[in-house]
């Protein structure tokens, strides 16, 4: 009887007191700054920060921000991109993000769309007020391939990429609702779904630093150096010749891989693909590595040049065990050439070299999909037959 | 007329239902043309599907045993939990105002010390060098010592239906359909 008493004091105490400090403070508009500039495309209609708020976590603060903001597209050409670069200077200096809506977005002249950013930082010490997180406008991508911005972080290329691979899905199920009718194209949506759930998955984390890679404490094994293999497609404007990265474990350090430009034409971007196989034989889609990064890659016809990253790749399972790594296979994924053309794979070399049962669903896929699980097939030729 | 969902009629469909819900349904289908037309549907489907079992690349059989076993799996966990707590249950009894006091005494020395409750995605982990990047469920997080930014994923959005890629140039990218705006969107986070 009288542990029940004092254990109701104590539970009175313990919820007045949590109580007293889970006290939320929200935030209003000030904590974001929103730049657009005055030639921007698209205007700003409105901003809601409904539920923003910083929490006291021991010694740190932590903001959650959650940003709507709906633009309209102020020009008359049809909008197929856009990239917001979101900035937290103060609290993680060194990082960025970037919030993307690629193709299959389709904005025409006049229209809305809403862009959701959300964010959470974590700092010590408490906030001095003033904003906190930034949101410039870094590129909008029209239909026909113009692009405006500032391109801080890449996005006219990345746009151009998601389109030309938007496009060619596009094409690509559009050609099977001509040939096959709508029974055929539901069964070539169902082949993609179930390859989409099989695929395998890995989680990768990635480090940008100097030094030797750390073993996980889980897998032993001491770094060496593994060479790659290599996919080609015969269509692709450059060739791999020869690669390798350091190997410890579950963690792959420092890619280096040499590339020849096949074209008449120079080539200022190329990405290479690096999928990674397991102990067991199963093989997943690690990274990308691209072949220019601070400083920009030029490669004329003819010549090679290497493709080389200073980072480390940990990879662990769905449950977080860490995936040793056996093997490692690569191919060229993208190229831009100097005159801002972008090369990808085509849907036949793809499926030829079995690419498909690895790589994630182009964006215009994933949209199809989505569009066939949640409004089934009948909206699915609609939205096929539109253009 | 209250029509039944459509996970009941895809149930129903595969002969899936329990008899007193495909009594109910099969009386509704009696005289809703609408539903009888999307329990065909469903049954066209399947036969599609067991179609598709014979295409090669696609181990749906092996799936199918995969899932099952799971399913056999979680339900003996779940035995072996009840069981014990059958058994513990009178020895909880015994101890219930020690137990009560004791996390009550925990639950006040935490709330001093950590000050308040943090159902927050966050983790506080010991400060490390560098700037690591990293998927989460929530998102993708880049941490620098004891400094933290997340992009998170829309909460409308399962964490499955996310697919996270990396670049070894330092940056990890989450992509999903975003329920709240109906456009598929990338996160990307970048670590410089």
């Amino acid at each position: 009887m009288r542990s029940k008493w004092i254990s109701r004091i104590f539970g009175i105490g313990a919820t007045a007191l949590v109580t007293l400090y889970a006290q939320e403070t929200p935030l209003d508009q000030s904590s974001i700054k929103i730049n657009l500039p005055s030639d921007a495309p698209i205007a700003l209609v409105s901003a809601n920060m409904g539920g923003s708020n910083a929490q006291s976590r021991g010694s740190a603060t932590v903001l959650d921000l959650h940003m709507s903001l709906t633009f309209q597209n102020t020009t008359g050409n049809t909008i197929r991109g856009v990239t917001l670069l979101v900035v937290a200077q103060e609290v993680t200096p060194g990082g960025k993000g970037g919030v993307t809506l690629p193709a299959p977005l389709n904005v025409e002249p006049g229209q809305s769309f809403t862009m959701a950013v959300e964010t959470q930082l974590m700092r010590p010490g408490r906030t001095n007020g003033g904003p906190l997180v930034q949101v410039d406008l870094d590129g909008v991508l029209f239909k026909d391939l113009h692009f405006y911005g500032k391109n801080r972080l890449d996005s006219k290329r990345a746009l151009t990429a998601y389109e030309m691979e938007a496009q060619r899905d596009r094409q690509y199920y559009k050609q099977v609702l001509a040939e096959k009718g709508p029974g055929g194209l539901q069964q070539e949506m169902l082949v993609t779904i179930a390859r989409e759930v099989s695929r395998p998955r890995i989680n990768v984390a990635v480090r940008r630093h100097s030094g030797p890679a750390v073993s996980s404490a889980a897998v032993s094994g001491s770094e060496h150096l593994a060479q790659f293999a290599f996919l080609n497609f015969p269509d692709a404007p450059v060739e791999p010749i020869r690669g390798s990265a350091q190997i410890s474990g579950n963690e792959a350090r420092t890619p280096d891989i040499e590339i020849r430009n096949k074209t008449h034409n120079p080539i200022r971007y190329a990405e290479i693909g690096w999928i990674v196989r397991d102990p067991r034989g199963a093989e997943y889609l690690a990274a990308s590595v691209p072949a220019s990064g601070p400083s920009e890659l030029y490669l004329p016809p003819g010549r090679s040049a290497r493709v080389l990253q200073d980072s480390s790749l940990r990879f662990t399972g769905k449950s977080g065990e860490p995936v040793p790594i056996s093997g490692m296979t690569a191919f060229v994924s993208q190229v831009e050439f100097e005159n801002g053309k972008i090369w990808v794979p085509d849907r036949k070399s793809l499926q030829n070299l079995q690419l498909l049962r690895v790589l994630a669903p182009s964006t215009q896929e994933q949209w199809l999909m989505d569009l066939y699980k949640t409004k089934g097939l009948k909206a699915l030729v609609e939205e096929l037959n539109k253009f | 007329m209250k029509h039944p969902g459509e996970a009941t009629l895809a149930l129903y469909a595969g002969q899936d239902l329990g008899p007193l819900a495909r009594w109910r349904t099969r009386r509704h289908l009696a005289r809703c043309a609408r539903c009888r037309e999307e329990v065909a549907e469903f049954s066209a489907l399947r036969t599609e599907m067991s179609d598709l079992a014979e295409l090669p690349g696609i181990s749906w059989n092996r799936l199918a045993a995969e899932m099952k076993a799971n399913i056999h799996l979680g339900l003996a966990a779940g035995e072996c939990v009840r069981d014990m707590r059958t058994t513990t249950q009178s020895v909880f009894s015994m101890f219930r105002a020690a137990v009560a006091v004791a996390s009550v005494t925990v639950l006040l020395a935490a709330g001093l010390l950590l000050e308040r409750p943090a159902p927050v995605p966050v983790t506080m982990v010991a400060a490390q060098p560098g700037i690591s990047l990293q998927p989460t469920r929530y998102g993708v997080e880049l941490r620098n010592g004891h400094q933290a930014f997340v992009l998170k994923n829309s909460p409308a959005v399962d964490y499955k239906d996310v697919t996270y890629s990396a670049g070894a140039q330092g940056s990890i990218g989450a992509r999903f359909v975003d329920r709240s705006t109906g456009y598929v969107t990338i996160n990307t986070v970048y670590a410089q």
